[in-house]
């Protein structure tokens, strides 16, 4: 006999997190078979999704493969761009040539030579990402990351994408509930209905009695209403280590239909934060993000409207968008027959778009995980507790890499960004080996990491950090394997640029003939 | 370069057109684009397969003539060395364009095929035309008809899920190794897997039966193989 079998999943909110959530659980256990698991979403019809983060991690190709929609559909729904990494203006030291990028492709022969020696011994005037990596030079040439015929999820340059949050929402609502059997409620949560073991089992609706389930998702946003209101689980502040709190967010137009679409994320270091600009095919989505405690508000609205005039955009002081949040996360995800998933879970600034990215990974060790009975339930959540506490820590700590190595003087922000007190130990550690090694798979152990060890090395090169010698000699220090890598980068280069289309040319051709599956 | 120009027998009165096939005449070629109705002269000799038109929306039949780009291996000292030579490369230096809304055959002058001494007439010495130019003239017909049907074969393919892209891994003679990647063929499990209605369809289009001479061509990959290592043979 099987004990309480898990059978129906209930998730709460209709925003990006809670269909997606939807989508990788309803395929993965054909909730469109009598047999399968129930998914049902419940949607307020009150609140509107919050739309947060546009940009996305190559993860999510694999992500929407899994769950079945074209990726033409997808691109023609959603106004989708395609992202190729980021690219960091002024965050070393504001000096007009201060950039450098961060690619979503590893560098030419990672992991099998020690290119970080021979590019200090060989290369130590260019940058670390432009000397092992093809990607970097064709952001700059605003290239797509594939070719017209490259088939869809397929990539010649690795990608990821931007997208319009609003839009994606609805476009998973549709596939969810036409294609994988997802149950979409219309209604307003009323109250919980609770066990007398703690456990949640049933949701009251204002208009349709109540929603029974096994397991419930939170994805109510920031409210979190489940985990955070029903059941207090305390949240965990990491203002003390990024100080971002508020966002000021404005719709940029392109000047005309000709202008170039951006491949990358553009970040721009500002006087107490920095300026997100993500170049989608009908408009740029740009924001500031920055810390209430070091400027205000009218002072970040100038800011943002210098920038968007610096950068081509129209002058009229156009009214921004402000979101206010805390960063931090929740001291657990899972608390008895509830999971919290999105920004329910925790949230944090938007640099280097970790929200969707550990939306996926949440959704999916959950459908991987799923739970069989209510015995097991407990289990399973130590474990996604374990596996996503760290998992947060690590955003933390990648994040908070950007600001610990900047070398400008600016402001108290950038100052305070290097206080000691500020950075977590792990990362104080990690900087003291870093001297003298580069960040390797020994530092990020787990298969999962949200950012792979060469995110990091393009992160603190691109950052102007210079590991030293050691006292000793290495075998691998007069590598030659090295620089027939920095060749083959080079090589790829020449031969991908004019092989690429724009990115606004291959959107173009792609909302016009698609793209094939094979 | 080329340049293509309305042909006539005032102009061209003593145009003669080499035949010989090699190098110097552009044949140094991989691949040669094909279509259905040319399948069955083709299948005896070249594997027939499939590439992706540039812009991704369609594919595109070829007859595959070398494993590397610019490598022919049917081209041998004395000429080409098959009884059948594809009809993309036969119609050179002669081409059908559009004059005056008509399509009219063109000849390209900055062809090396072209010459006064060399080679066959194109036209007798009071304007008639020659057998050659009548071949050539069949040859461009057949060329334009086929490549007039090759979207809706295409279409046919994919809207049956046919085509699966492959890849051909050789060991040459020298030892190295080499990847033949970027065509496609015909999925053979999912052509078993179609219902009599679909294959009806495919049978009264007249695809059928290329789709079956595709697959039979393709027991020339390993010959083309073999002709590849003949080659380091005669080269060492």
């Amino acid at each position: 006999m099987v004990r309480e079998a898990v059978k129906h999943i209930v998730i709460v909110g209709g925003g990006s997190a809670g269909w997606l959530t939807a989508g990788v659980i309803a395929a993965a256990h054909c909730s469109a078979s009598e047999a399968g698991l129930r998914v049902t979403l419940l949607e307020s019809p009150d609140v509107a999704p919050i739309g947060v983060g546009e940009g996305t991690w190559p993860t999510m190709r694999d992500t929407l493969d899994k769950i079945g929609v074209s990726e033409s559909d997808f691109i023609r729904a959603c106004d989708v761009s395609f992202k190729q990494g980021s690219r960091f203006n002024g965050w070393v030291n504001g000096q007009p040539d201060d950039h450098y990028f961060h690619p979503f492709v590893l560098p030419q022969g990672y992991g099998e030579t020690d290119l970080v020696s021979a590019w200090l011994q060989g290369h130590a005037n260019l940058p670390f990402a432009d000397l092992v990596s093809f990607q970097p030079h064709l952001c700059v040439q605003g290239k797509a990351p594939k070719q017209k015929s490259t088939p869809e999820f397929a990539a010649v340059a690795n990608y990821g994408y931007h997208l319009d949050a609003g839009k994606f929402g609805l476009f998973l609502r549709t596939h969810c509930t036409e294609k994988l059997g997802v149950r979409h409620v219309v209604d307003h949560m009323a109250g919980v209905n609770t066990h007398e073991n703690g456990d949640i089992v049933s949701l009251q609706t204002r208009s349709r009695g109540m929603l029974e389930g096994d397991l419930f998702v939170d994805c109510t946003g920031m409210q979190s209403l489940l985990l955070g209101q029903h059941y207090q689980v305390p949240f965990i502040s990491q203002r003390h280590a990024l100080f971002n709190d508020t966002a000021l967010a404005l719709q940029v137009p392109y000047a005309d239909e000709h202008t170039p679409i951006a491949s990358q994320t553009i970040s721009t270091a500002q006087h107490s934060g920095w300026v997100w600009d993500i170049g989608l095919p009908t408009r740029r989505g740009v924001g500031y993000v920055y810390s209430s405690a070091h400027t205000s508000d009218d002072v970040a609205q100038e800011v943002l409207h210098s920038y968007i005039g610096q950068t081509g955009g129209p002058s009229g002081a156009a009214v921004p968008r402000k979101l206010s949040f805390q960063p931090g996360y929740r001291r657990e995800f899972w608390h008895k027959n509830c999971v919290a998933i999105g920004l329910s879970a925790g949230f944090i600034e938007p640099l280097e778009a970790s929200a969707l990215a550990l939306v996926e990974l949440s959704a999916s060790m959950l459908s991987d995980e799923m739970p069989a009975t209510r015995d097991a339930m407990d289990i399973v959540a130590r474990r996604f507790n374990n596996a996503f506490t760290y998992r947060w820590e690590r955003v933390i700590d990648f994040l908070k890499l950007h600001y610990v190595l900047s070398q400008r003087t600016d402001s108290d922000y950038w100052r305070d960004n290097r206080q000691p007190e500020s950075i977590s130990e792990r990362l104080r550690e990690l900087l003291v080996l870093w001297q003298h090694q580069c960040p390797s798979r020994y530092d990020l152990s787990r298969v999962d990491e949200v950012f792979p060890s060469a995110s990091y090395q393009y992160v603190l090169y691109g950052m102007g950090f210079r590991p030293q010698p050691r006292a000793t000699l290495r075998r691998t220090d007069s590598s030659t394997a090295a620089h027939a890598y920095f060749q083959e980068a080079a090589a790829l280069t020449r031969k991908m640029l004019p092989a690429l289309p724009t990115n606004r040319e291959l959107i173009a051709h792609i909302q016009r003939n698609g793209m094939m599956k094979i | 370069m080329s340049n293509p120009v309305v042909l006539n027998n005032i102009d061209h009165k003593n145009l003669r057109v080499i035949t010989k096939r090699g190098e110097s005449f552009g044949d140094n070629v991989m691949t040669v684009f094909s279509f259905a109705q040319e399948f069955r002269n083709l299948q005896a000799h070249y594997p027939i397969v499939f590439y992706k038109s540039e812009d991704g929306t369609s594919f595109q039949a070829a007859a595959l003539l070398g494993l590397n780009e610019g490598e022919n291996l049917f081209l041998g000292p004395d000429g080409w060395d098959a009884d059948y030579v594809p009809l993309a490369l036969q119609h050179k230096p002669f081409l059908i364009g559009k004059a005056n809304g008509e399509m009219v055959m063109h000849v390209d002058m900055d062809s090396p095929r072209i010459s006064r001494s060399e080679g066959e007439p194109v036209f007798l010495e009071y304007g008639g035309t020659t057998d050659f130019l009548d071949r050539m003239s069949s040859t461009l017909r057949a060329i334009h008809e086929g490549l007039e049907h090759a979207p809706a074969f295409s279409a046919a393919l994919l809207e049956h899920n046919l085509l699966e892209s492959f890849v051909f891994d050789m060991e040459h003679a020298d030892g190295s190794h080499s990847r033949l990647s970027g065509f496609y063929t015909i999925n053979e499990e999912r052509l078993s897997n179609l219902d009599g209605t679909a294959l009806e369809r495919l049978h009264r289009a007249g695809y059928l039966q290329s789709i079956y001479m595709a697959i039979a061509s393709l027991s020339n990959l390993s010959a083309l193989g073999q002709r590849k290592n003949r080659s380091y043979a005669g080269r060492s």
